[in-house]
């Protein structure tokens, strides 16, 4: 977890700290969302029991366009795009057929899409913006906290707010007394809690 | 005759001679496994014939290893069937048993999640208790270990090894009463294991299923079997064919005393317990045949020569 500005893992068993830091550490980047973390507390109590995770995303700018997956080339009365992968093929589909119309739009084959008699150039074709990752992150997020929470941690509360977020999980009812450690899981990390 | 476990590894070219000297000396195949041009044989032979067996087997660039998990069947236990504890470690540690010839069971528990919430129901005890050991692989806090462990170990009779993320010791500490084995620092994790310390840790477990299995086989010992479970499998082989047209992997499974056939128990139980072994003396007579929790299946449990007075 070298891309996390600070990631802690509290509990008072040490060795089950230990184990927890190696499973956060797996998931998130099984998932893919460390570049996406900038600080993480973790904190778990067997005895209570209680698993909290609050954190700090970095912004995530970049949006997804053409030129990111494919190479666009003009040709003679078309364009021809060349995917580098499949990923975002179905979304872009969706999108060149909505403004530029089916009968424009030939997918010649899994990584090959001509655009025919489109009024835009090759340019504008490459900065079309296709996903938007941010839209699915908080929904990604807390399935990897799913995963990395103790097994049976049923009783859920999550938050996320711009760029802070935190799930608490529980086998029992959370109490009020969830927000005061929040609070104080965000001032460990020098932040305040959403 | 002494049986003891090996394992047989080599070309696929003329290994029928091996098996043809297994059966001549009086051993078992317990399973054949042919993978592309080699094959696996895990067996049974008589102890003072396994020179003859290795012999044999020189020329032709064959392997004979001993395999103390052949001819077991184990039950790996995890509080559930979840991402949270598979694959990983609970299929690397089944995969690890079968690798040296054990049958392995993964047995997810329905509610063995959690600390307060975590109990085991009487058909999950009752397919526990079905195999020859079960090994627990438990999670990473001691408290919870401690907590949860009574309750899981409620009515299981066979031999338990208890994995759990704190250390050895820590795991003798907190269980009380003692179960039959532990192994420590092999908690909840979610990457395969694949580094050499990793490895050695499967290995630890293995080494401990292993003394754990040879204390049960010194118990069984001193009131021998009524009969061995590989000779049991050979005859049902022979008298029963529809067992030929089960696509199980392993359509008779051995175990240290007793054997799982995977056909339908009111079928084919009658059938079965009037099989006779040799001098009118049938399966019925020395072995309990009932119906197994697993599917429909049939369990057999041999019975001892304390209670049946023959050994055949």
């Amino acid at each position: 977890m070298q891309a996390v500005e600070y990631f802690e893992v509290e509990c008072p068993e040490p060795l089950g700290a230990e184990y927890y830091k190696q499973i956060a550490n797996d998931v998130l980047l099984d998932h893919n969302l460390i570049r996406t973390i900038q600080k993480l507390h973790i904190y778990v109590d067997p005895g209570v029991p209680i698993f909290v995770a609050v954190g700090i995303l970095k912004k995530v700018s970049s949006m997804v366009r053409v030129q990111d997956f494919a190479a666009v080339n003009p040709l003679e009365g078309k364009i021809m795009l060349v995917l580098a992968n499949e990923t975002y093929l179905a979304p872009m589909l969706k999108i060149f057929w909505t403004r530029f119309g089916q009968e424009h739009v030939e997918q010649a084959d899994r990584f090959t899409v001509i655009l025919r008699g489109v009024a835009i150039g090759a340019k504008e074709v490459e900065d079309i913006v296709i996903a938007d990752p941010s839209e699915s992150m908080y929904k990604d997020l807390i399935y990897a906290f799913k995963c990395i929470a103790p097994e049976g941690f049923r009783i859920r509360r999550e938050r996320y707010a711009k760029d802070k977020f935190f799930f608490v999980s529980s086998e029992d009812t959370l109490t009020g007394d969830v927000d005061a450690l929040l609070r104080s899981k965000f001032e460990m990390m020098g932040e305040t809690m959403p | 005759m002494i049986l003891v476990p090996v394992t047989y590894r080599g070309g696929i070219y003329r290994h029928s001679e091996i098996m043809d000297l297994i059966e001549d000396i009086g051993g078992y195949i317990v399973q054949k496994h042919v993978i592309a041009q080699e094959v696996v044989l895990l067996c049974f032979v008589p102890q003072d014939d396994i020179e003859i067996l290795r012999r044999m087997a020189k020329p032709l660039g064959g392997e004979v290893t001993d395999s103390p998990l052949v001819g077991t069947e184990i039950a790996i236990v995890i509080p559930s069937l979840e991402i949270h504890h598979l694959p990983h470690p609970a299929c690397d540690i089944a995969e690890y048993v079968r690798r040296l010839g054990a049958k392995s069971n993964m047995v997810g528990l329905a509610r063995g999640v959690g600390k307060r919430i975590a109990a085991l129901n009487d058909e999950e005890r009752d397919v526990i208790n079905e195999h020859d050991i079960a090994v627990y692989v438990l999670g990473n806090f001691e408290k919870c270990i401690e907590h949860k462990m009574p309750i899981l170990r409620r009515g299981i009779d066979v031999p338990i090894v208890l994995c759990g993320a704190p250390t050895k010791e820590a795991l003798q500490r907190i269980v009380d009463p003692p179960v039959d084995g532990y192994v420590g620092n092999v908690g909840r994790f979610m990457h395969r294991t694949k580094e050499s310390d990793e490895l050695t840790k499967l290995d630890e477990i293995i080494s401990e299923i292993t003394r754990v299995l040879e204390k049960k086989r010194v118990e069984i010992a001193k009131d021998p079997l009524s009969v061995a479970p590989a000779r049991l499998m050979d005859l049902i082989n022979e008298n029963v064919p529809k067992i030929h047209e089960v696509t199980s992997p392993t359509p008779l499974t051995v175990q240290m005393s007793g054997l799982r056939v995977k056909l339908p128990y009111d079928t084919f139980a009658g059938d079965i317990r009037k099989i006779e072994i040799e001098d009118n003396i049938t399966i019925g007579n020395v072995a309990q045949v009932t119906p197994s929790r697993m599917r429909d299946y049939i369990l057999l449990k041999i019975l001892p020569f304390s209670e049946t007075n023959v050994v055949v």
